[in-house]
């Protein structure tokens, strides 16, 4: 291991977190529950990290909300769905481990920090219907409403989202219909809540722990860039950091948890970890991949999962506080009744409302011809649509802005406007409203797993909230684009069950910890499911708080026999 | 609909306020986020503004229709988002306090209109009193600035009523010259 320690230190704890999202937050809290003093090292000038962009989801099996409102789980189910589902490219162990300590966690920051979390009612795994030990809700869970007033000048410089709603619980946009009937949400509620400025979502997610750490007098420094780690030859003791140009040498005592995210502001990184091509984002430039330069010095492994692009788009006019394009995900609006997504050749080439299944077909590479077959790509809907369902921030009713997709009278002129056989564009309209009238889709299946019809459905909509016709012109075509996952990543450090990043020769590295979305994905493999993200930082910092503070967790050991592991 | 109101004391008599206020392109020079402004006629211009809130920044362009002038004392307009379902109307009163200080009131109003206009008023609850808010106290900052820079000659003397007088006579040009461009 290396050897360059500085002539001085400027900053001293025993725990030094780097990044602010649930993962830094998480580990700096439990190390100072565990009489560790903690501080947090944040690059940008707002606290709160990627979690605060998300949709602020926790999963996790067996939680004791679920248990206490009747309905039937518990981790072993838990971990038997992410084995299945992770397909054998992640680590039994790992899943495991992630699954057991998950709860506990959740359990720990409510009682430790005041988080306050409930069931969202009626949101199934994306997996129900598939395999048995998914359920159709209770594991996926969001925060209370939290009052930011009491984050104090902090509440400034806590980061929220331009693009979820955080004035609106999950419950209160469900219940009213969903993303596709915006139209019928409490927006008196909404205003209210953006008046007191109470955040629910990620951004409240966020800032409950963002609080938890003011509460505990835990140093928060913003504006401060990791560089490097230092090591004693033996293992890592410190931070370079830089402020203003000038270098900052932070010691830790006890461990540096990197919890800096991932890589996707990184088009090399995307490129060659990910084998993404230019890609847009959701998340802010700061996540470029520091976790693998600041952890590769020292030696740390990587791994990587199988993975999907996301696609996207930039509604015209609307940028980020940079003066970027504001990227949107097409996620939910691409799974909405009277919308397609088809390739070139005017063809659907996956199943629209579950976009785990339509995404891996994007990159698909066709080796007779060596090219994309299914991008570049266009969603097309209709009048019907246009009408009554959001489009990103297009509201319901209004027109596409200037420069923002293609409208046109009928399939066949949008599809010249386009550039794709306008034939093969008609018959795979015709194709699919033929599948609507039947309610089902025997090409791809859409609308066939619950969580489609909950996430991206018009509960409203018959015969079924995915399926509707594209029948009423005007018809509208948007290019999308590859964006990336908000910053979940193929790859990442390999982390051991108390969350210390591993060599290349499978030891842990010392005092090394790394959290969240700066870890391989071990716990996960090929899958996905929403919530895992924030679960795995809470976990992952819960884990290397813990350890690095002399107190680590032996639930694995004590559970792994009943499992064969 | 969503209504604001802002009350501020500007440290300048109501003529030297009503000096500033009667160039409309001061006005949107005065709006956070502020590109541009084209003036198409002495009631009616558009203004390009960045409009930022919750990390997103949106660029809109308003419509500004000014109904009444009411020299010294008032403005009455209304407005529209291009593109967007949202309309509103606002109003500037100023009275005078003393031959150095004017009360000014601003009022401004936001409505919705079509199917979502619920939702571009919950958005503006918090975000209109805030804009409001900057609006008057970049209001009061300009014309106390320039009157500082420019002094009544009466107020002052010797080297200083020198300067002051080139001061105003900078800004008297500067004036001219913003009028020249809004007939062009």
């Amino acid at each position: 291991m290396i050897r360059n320690l500085p002539a001085r230190w400027d900053l001293e704890a025993d725990v030094v977190a780097i990044g602010s999202g649930i993962g830094g937050l998480s580990a700096a809290i439990t190390a100072h529950q565990h009489g560790s003093r903690a501080l947090v090292l944040e690059r940008t000038a707002e606290l709160g990290g990627v979690t605060a962009l998300s949709l602020g989801e926790l999963w996790v099996a067996g939680n004791h909300h679920a248990l206490a409102a009747g309905i039937e789980d518990s981790p072993d189910a838990g971990y038997r769905y992410l084995k299945r589902l992770s397909m054998d490219y992640g680590e039994d162990t790992a899943i495991l481990n992630n699954v057991l300590h998950a709860r506990v966690a959740l359990q720990y920051f409510e009682e430790k920090i005041g988080l306050k979390t409930r069931v969202i009612p009626h949101c199934p795994d994306y997996y129900f219907g598939i395999t048995t030990d998914a359920v159709a809700q209770g594991r996926l869970l969001e925060v209370l409403p939290f009052p930011a007033q009491t984050l104090g000048d902090w509440r400034a410089h806590t980061r929220v989202s331009p693009l979820v709603p955080y004035a609106l619980t999950h419950e209160d946009i469900f219940e009213k219909g969903g993303v596709a009937n915006m139209r019928n949400w409490d927006f008196d509620l909404m205003a209210e809540r953006l008046q007191k400025d109470e955040r629910c979502l990620g951004a409240g997610l966020a800032a409950y722990f963002v609080k938890g750490a003011l509460d505990r007098g835990i140093g928060l420094h913003t504006g401060i860039n990791a560089q490097e780690l230092i090591c004693d030859g033996s293992r890592v003791v410190g931070v370079r950091a830089t402020r203003d140009a000038n270098d900052v040498f932070v010691r830790a005592h006890r461990g540096v948890v990197l919890a800096v995210s991932s890589y996707e502001r990184n088009a090399g990184y995307n490129k060659s970890l990910g084998q993404q091509l230019d890609l847009g984002s959701m998340v802010f430039p700061s996540i470029d991949g520091a976790n693998f330069r600041l952890a590769g010095p020292v030696g740390a492994r990587v791994a990587r999962v199988p993975d999907i692009t996301s696609l996207g788009f930039c509604v015209p006019g609307e940028e980020t506080p940079d003066g970027e394009p504001l990227w949107r995900s097409a996620l939910q609006p691409i799974g909405l009744p009277h919308t397609i997504v088809v390739n070139g050749m005017g063809r659907r080439f996956g199943n629209e409302a579950f976009y785990r299944s339509i995404l891996y077909a994007v990159d698909i590479i066709d080796g007779g011809t060596q090219t994309h077959p299914n991008f570049p790509c266009w969603t097309i809907f209709d009048g019907q649509a246009r009408e009554k369902y959001p489009f990103g921030s297009v509201m319901p009713g209004q027109d596409l802005p200037a420069g923002f997709g293609v409208r046109a009278d009928s399939i066949v002129e949008l599809a010249q406007r386009i550039g794709v056989d306008a034939r093969a564009l008609t018959d795979t309209v015709s194709a699919f409203n033929s599948h609507c009238a039947k309610s089902e889709d025997p090409e791809f299946h859409r609308g066939s797993h619950p969580w489609s019809a909950w996430m991206c459905g018009d509960p409203g909509n018959e015969p079924h909230p995915n399926l509707g016709p594209l029948l009423r012109p005007p018809f509208y075509a948007v290019q999308l684009h590859r964006i990336g996952g908000s910053a979940i990543p193929a790859a990442g450090v390999v982390s051991d069950h108390h969350a210390r990043a591993v060599g290349w020769d499978d030891k842990p590295i010392e005092g090394l910890y790394v959290a969240g979305n700066s870890a391989a994905r071990l716990e996960t493999g090929a899958c996905m499911q929403s919530g895992v993200s924030n679960a795995r930082g809470m976990t992952h910092g819960y884990l290397a708080g813990r350890h690095a503070s002399g107190r680590p967790s032996d639930l694995l050991q004590k559970e792994r026999g009943r499992f064969g592991l | 609909m969503i209504e604001t109101e802002q009350r501020i004391s500007i440290g300048c008599g109501i003529e030297t306020v009503w000096e500033y206020v009667e160039d409309i392109r001061n006005w949107a020079s005065l709006m956070p986020g502020s590109q541009s402004c084209a003036v198409l006629n002495r009631d009616d211009s558009r203004w390009t503004l960045k409009v930022g809130a919750g990390g997103l920044v949106k660029t809109v362009i308003v419509a500004v229709h000014v109904e009444q002038w009411n020299a010294p004392a008032g403005v009455i307009f209304s407005y529209a988002l291009q593109g967007e379902p949202v309309v509103g109307r606002g109003s500037y009163s100023a009275a005078r306090t003393s031959a150095h200080e004017t009360e000014v009131t601003l009022k401004l109003r936001v409505e919705g209109s079509g199917p979502m206009s619920r939702l571009w008023e919950a958005m503006s609850t918090p975000l209109l009193p805030q804009l409001a808010k900057s609006f008057a106290e970049r209001l009061k900052l300009e014309i106390e600035d320039a009157a500082r820079a420019a002094p009544p000659p009466a107020a002052s003397g010797g080297r200083r009523s020198v300067l002051g007088s080139l001061g105003r006579w900078l800004l008297i040009r500067w004036r001219a010259i913003i009028r020249s461009g809004l007939q062009q």
